[in-house]
């Protein structure tokens, strides 16, 4: 299954995190325009998934 | 570039040669692409990629803005998921839930981060403050994506609005005449537009855990309260609403540490990840452990100090609701950190240089914020992303100089990396030090436009002054007076821990008085723009038989627009306390602390001001009607009625006379004396009468922003000469375009003739010649100008120093001219930027030389 937990973007929350919640991880990416790179982090499950999953290596 | 012409001066030649050398080998009309220096390579490549959210005409400059979904939709799935709850919590929960689910984000060699929608190219919106300006959105390139999803919010909001629950308080008629936006703006729950000065100093100086700890004493100890023997219930009811307020703040406080914390992880997975550099790797791993630690703890170093600054600013002014502004007194806000890493180097070690490179940072980030403004307000700040001043200079609460090395890095920083984001404002003391004065003098010298000028014991005073009017006796002491900046261009405001404006509602708002003046002369009728009754029936024209009765009339219109705006700014108050909580702000304020109160709610300084826009254009055709019609008997009512309702076509003879009527800013006896009894008698003494929300007296502020081509484009021919559609004056005290002949000493003259004292602040934009300030004698001219400025006892005056050439070139090529910057009325832009018809008004500025009599005046040595 292509869920977030085995996405090559999905990185799990520290347990001691303010935000700690199981399962729960940052999903950062890395974009690219005319004005160059930036990186988005978005809150996401490890059972969610997306149009970019990318096995993890 | 040609040299100034010489001149003769207590009997000797004075020549002007550059004080550069070189620069008589540049183009005059390429000077300012060359004067950016960048200070690293890394501010150089951002300056280079910067995604500007300009706007002008109402249209975003770059391609590519768009409107965002992520905060209108995380704040109205909690604020529908906890119906119920008191308000104030409903509020801390809708805007934590954007700060738990929103996307956080960064850019290449950025330092400073934080942004306020999901994309960089993105700005945010605010359903709940305005859905009319979601809807204008919708209807645009810009609009947010899916539209489904935003049409659902705005159905949701068209209810629960700020708008929505503003309007029932209004007749149709009186609606109609505000929302036309023409003599004066919309009541402020149209738009939700705030300004506010955040308490930066409390999340500096405590970090947001031990604001937290507070709030959870203040419960504590009320709950004991409630608890203990002999029920008062006059006593111990408001505890409930406090408990709340303090529980909001907890909340909030939380949120905010926690997506900060998660800028921190993103930093270090970056570095762990994504980064091949290990300079920058090391950089990164840096800005995890800041982003970690800040702003949940004190800052304890000048790094640490930006970073906090900014989360503040994106909370109090984009992300709890936005608001326009940049209010701080940078230099004395920033000091002891500055000394902890540049002086003292006991935390985050760093040089005067690297310092400078950090300003230049921050400037570059406040250039490519985005703010989701109605289209309105992205019409009347043409060039510019948002309203941006921040204040430096000075005095200090023991009057000795408030200018400080962390006030030359601030200069230096904007002078090399030349963004007209943010504006400065310097205040102006015999005391402050020269080296800093001079670094000032650069920036203009160098076509910034900025610093703007402000009197420094003027401003001082007025703190004191209004202070007497706090409600709960508690406004600022004669020391706290002197921490102030302008609260958006021009008015100045407090800064600290508490006592500073929150609120819009509180200060601004707007009357456009050349329209006001223009629908007098139609006994209240607009006929050339919106064809309505925009005002009382105050008598034809044709019926004003005395200047007295003209007057008079004329002091009717402009009274009823006062009260209606400032009806309109307290009613959208009491909306606000009701519904518009600010938990964050609350909490980051000490007075809010200790009361339980919201900072909506809580007014201690007053600070009363109604922006009065178009006053000169008013005075010049009251000038030309008393010369011509009352006076000498020359034309007739009657004629006048017809020339202006024919835009003057065909009574050109005419035209010619009323153009050539006298005109204020010449030191000209006639026409200044009733530029003195308008500021004065209507201008300041009608809206002395009004006393806001506050308890304060209205104070009026003369600027124009950038309104003086919109609205001009709405106010018809005026008896000054104006057509119908020119621009209006641009703001506050400015003599009208190229009216002022007589040189810059009789301006300063004809201005000290008005007691400034009634005015909360009133803009003086003065265009000084390149040559002359780029000469040799440059800086001692102008210093001496300045000197002479400030004994007159004007509170303000801002400088463009830009030659016609050079605007015009750019006017040709814009694509060789993305630095040439030009000071607009309250603010600076990117001259190509902005709309060809604000071009053409700064163009046709009177370009003032300095000439042997001025010099004379100014007792300048050369
Ligand atoms: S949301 Fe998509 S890109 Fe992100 S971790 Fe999940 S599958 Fe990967």
């Amino acid at each position: 299954m292509s869920t977030c937990s085995k996405c090559k973007s999905f990185f799990a929350v520290p347990a001691d995190a303010d935000d700690y919640a199981e399962g729960k991880g940052d999903c950062v990416r890395e974009e690219k325009d005319e004005k160059g790179k930036f990186w988005l982090s978005k809150p996401v499950m490890e059972n969610g998934t997306c149009e970019f999953f990318k096995e993890k290596n | 570039m040609e040299q100034a012409k010489s001149i003769e001066y207590k009997g000797k030649v004075i020549d002007f040669p550059y004080e550069k050398p070189e620069e008589k080998d540049i183009p005059l009309e390429h000077l300012h692409q060359k004067m950016a220096n960048p200070s690293t390579g890394r501010t150089k490549r951002i300056k280079d990629r910067l995604r500007y959210k300009h706007t002008a005409v109402g249209e975003f400059c770059e391609e590519g803005i768009r409107g965002g979904m992520e905060r209108m939709r995380y704040y109205t799935e909690a604020y529908k998921a906890s119906e119920g709850q008191p308000e104030v919590i409903r509020r801390a929960l809708s805007v934590a839930n954007i700060l738990n689910k929103c996307t956080v984000l960064m850019q290449e060699d950025e330092f400073i981060v934080g942004y306020n929608a999901e994309n960089p190219n993105f700005v945010p919106l605010y359903p709940e403050l305005s859905h009319f300006t979601v809807m204008d959105y919708m209807q645009s390139k810009y609009s947010p994506q899916p539209v489904e999803e935003a049409q659902e919010i705005v159905d949701f909001w068209s209810k629960n609005s700020l708008l929505a629950r503003g309007m029932g308080y209004y007749t149709q008629e009186e609606l109609l005449r505000q929302f036309i936006f023409t003599t004066m703006e919309a009541p402020a729950f149209a738009s939700g537009f705030n300004s506010i000065v955040p308490p930066y100093e409390t999340v500096q100086e405590d970090g947001l855990l031990k604001r937290i700890e507070l709030a959870e004493a203040h419960i504590k100890e009320a709950i004991e309260q409630l608890a203990a023997p002999y029920w008062v219930a006059s006593e111990r009811m408001p505890l409930f609403d406090k408990i709340d307020v303090w529980r909001s703040m907890i909340i909030i406080d939380k949120a905010v540490i926690a997506w900060a914390r998660r800028y921190s992880r993103l930093c270090k997975i970056l570095a762990e990840n994504f980064e091949a550099d290990p300079k920058r790797k090391e950089e990164l791993l840096e800005m995890a452990d800041i982003n970690h630690r800040i702003p949940a703890e004190p800052c304890k170093g000048l790094k640490d100090g930006m970073q906090a600054k900014w989360y503040t600013y994106l909370m109090c002014h984009a992300i709890e609701r936005y608001a326009s502004g940049y209010a701080q007194k940078e230099d004395k806000l920033l000091w002891p950190l500055y000394k902890a890493s540049v002086i003292d180097k006991t935390f985050q070690p760093m040089t005067h240089q690297q310092a400078v490179e950090l300003f230049e940072l921050e400037r570059l980030k406040v250039s490519e914020h985005g703010a989701g403004k109605a289209r309105l307000f992205r019409e009347v700040f043409p060039g510019s992303n948002d309203l941006f001043i921040l204040a430096v200079g000075g005095t200090n609460g023991d009057n000795s100089d408030g200018c400080n090395d962390c006030t030359d890095a601030i200069l230096q920083a904007a002078i090399n990396i030349r963004t007209p984001e943010p504006s400065i404002v310097f205040r102006w003391h015999p005391k402050g030090r020269l080296k800093t004065k001079r670094l000032v003098f650069e920036c203009i010298r160098d076509g910034m436009g900025f610093p703007s000028i402000m009197h420094d014991v003027k401003g001082t005073n007025q703190l004191i002054y209004l202070s007497k009017f706090s409600k709960t006796g508690n406004g600022v002491t004669p020391e706290e007076a002197h921490d102030w900046a302008n609260v958006l261009c021009m008015s100045p405001g407090h800064v600290g821990r508490r006592k500073s404006q929150k609120v819009r509602t509180e200060g601004a708002g707007t009357i456009y008085v050349a329209k006001t003046f223009e629908i007098t002369l139609n006994n209240g009728f607009d006929w050339s723009y919106a064809n309505i009754q925009s005002g009382p029936e105050t008598g034809k024209l044709t019926d004003l038989k005395t200047f007295e009765d003209l007057w008079e009339a004329f002091r009717q219109q402009y009274l009823y627009a006062i009260d209606m705006v400032n009806r309109g700014k307290d009613l959208s108050r009491h909306l606000e306390i009701r519904f518009m909580q600010m938990p964050f702000v609350s909490s980051i304020d000490d007075g809010c602390m200790e009361l339980g109160m919201d900072a909506n709610e809580l007014s201690e300084q007053p600070n009363p001001w109604t922006n009065s826009i178009g006053g000169i254009v008013t005075v010049n055709s009251l000038v030309a009607m008393k010369k011509l019609i009352y006076d000498d008997k020359k034309y007739t009512l009657e004629q006048l009625d017809e020339a202006l309702h024919s835009n003057w076509v065909g009574f050109e003879e005419m035209h010619k006379d009323f153009l050539n009527a006298p005109k204020f800013g010449n030191d000209d006896e006639y026409a200044d004396a009733i530029a003195k009894r308008y500021y004065e008698e209507i201008c300041a003494g009608e809206m002395k009468k009004i006393f806001n929300y506050s308890g304060g007296p209205m104070m009026p502020v003369g600027q124009a922003v950038g309104t003086n081509v919109e609205m001009g484009s709405r106010t018809g021919p005026t008896p000054d000469g104006r057509f119908g559609g020119e621009a209006h004056d641009d703001g506050g005290i400015s003599p009208y375009y190229g009216t002022d002949k007589k040189g810059p000493t009789a301006v300063l003259r004809s201005v000290a003739k008005i007691n400034s004292e009634g005015q909360k602040a009133n803009l003086l934009n003065q265009r000084l010649s390149q040559p002359q300030m780029r000469s040799k004698h440059g800086f001692n001219i102008w210093l001496a100008y300045m000197n002479t400025w400030f004994d007159l006892d004007i509170d303000h005056v801002q400088f463009n120093v830009v030659s016609t050439e050079e605007m015009k070139d750019a006017q040709r090529e814009p694509e060789k001219h993305g630095d040439l910057i030009v000071r607009i009325a309250g603010y600076s832009a990117r001259f190509v930027d902005i709309n060809t018809y604000q071009q053409n008004t700064i163009i046709s500025r009177t370009e003032q030389d300095f000439g042997a009599e001025d010099l004379e005046y100014l007792g300048v040595d050369l």
